[in-house]
């Protein structure tokens, strides 16, 4: 189910990433003040960006979740999250070695940007522990989809007070300051994509994975002879999938499988 | 912070040399992620793999209901056939 067209975008995310760094280094000028290091922003920025929009995609995805009690929301928020503090991880480690780079130093508390990229950050590392500390699925998937929807609220909020603030280092890149030409604005925006696309293909993978393995579980619940729910699940973080899983169902007469 | 490091209040460009190495290690980051979930993908394909051996496995050794009808009925027809 979740595998469908995974080849496809596969093959488009590899392309957009080559395109992406030709055109990083030998298409886009270098920049006046800071030369080769500006080449950083390139990967900095979409993933920063990628990542915010990640969790309040999470948020909108785990909206629906209450709204359907369908349990393959739940697990599309996990999995968007979890990819999303994956890409705000590299964010964090390529905003780093850009600062070292250009101020001096790999952190400054005194910076509104850096400092509120890392509370959403560590916002977020708190999601899996909280799935993890509630054992019943039904309350796991119901608590953890509040918490998205919250910290997803708080995103916007917290990008929007940190614009607000005039006490930056940090540049600005969409807004009115911003005046990138326009072969550096088309490289941005190709390298947007291509990380736009590796974060989707990402997502498929762990939802085509996640769903495998939930399949794979049923199909031995079903040679065992137990039924759904028969067996209690190890506590874990992930979603469980165990209700929504089903295989066709064995005909009378018919083999085994 | 920035008036101190040049007597302009501009960040002078770093040269080539100085600045391809914090470069680097910006698209290596990226790259190694990529690497690490490429990998943890493998590993949870190689226990797919060994689970549906598992699954083949158990479905070998179970007796197919079905199986044993149609043989049961296979033996009866034998049975009833004239000699």
């Amino acid at each position: 189910m979740y595998g469908k067209g995974l080849r496809t975008l596969s093959i488009s995310t590899a392309v957009a990433m080559a395109v992406s760094l030709g055109m990083v280094f030998f298409y886009a000028p270098l920049e006046a003040e800071q030369g080769f290091l500006q080449k950083i922003f390139y990967v900095h920025v979409p993933l920063a960006i990628i990542a915010l929009c990640g969790f309040v995609l999470g948020g909108l995805l785990a909206i629906q979740h209450l709204r359907t009690r369908d349990p393959r929301w739940d697990m599309r928020s996990y999995v968007v999250i979890h990819m999303s503090l994956i890409f705000a991880v590299g964010t964090l480690i390529t905003g780093s070695i850009w600062a070292k780079g250009s101020w001096g130093h790999w952190w400054v508390w005194s910076e509104p940007t850096l400092v509120s990229f890392l509370i959403i950050f560590l916002l977020y590392a708190t999601y899996q522990p909280l799935r993890f500390a509630i054992e019943d699925p039904e309350r796991q998937s119901r608590y953890a989809s509040v918490f998205a929807i919250t910290a997803g609220a708080f995103v916007p909020t917290n990008f929007i007070a940190v614009r607000l603030s005039t006490a930056y280092l940090h540049p600005r890149v969409l807004g009115s300051t911003s005046n990138l030409p326009g072969a550096m604005a088309l490289t941005f925006l190709v390298s947007l994509a291509a990380l736009a696309l590796l974060f989707a293909t990402l997502c498929k993978y762990e939802l085509t994975a996640k769903h495998t393995r939930a399949q794979l579980r049923a199909l031995r619940r079903r040679l065992a002879g137990e039924t759904a729910g028969a067996t209690p699940r190890p506590r874990s973080a992930v979603p469980s999938l165990q209700h929504v899983t089903t295989l066709p169902a064995r005909a009378s007469g018919g083999p085994a499988l | 912070m920035l008036a101190a490091l040049s007597p302009t209040g501009e960040i002078p460009a770093l040269p080539l040399h100085t600045a391809g190495k914090y470069v680097a290690g910006a698209y290596v980051v990226l790259f190694v992620i990529v690497l690490i979930y490429v990998a943890i993908m493998a590993i949870r394909l190689s226990r797919i793999e060994r689970d549906l051996g598992e699954l083949l496995s158990m479905t070998e050794q179970t007796p197919a209901p079905s199986a044993h009808g149609r043989a049961g009925d296979h033996d009866q027809q034998r049975e009833s056939a004239p000699a």
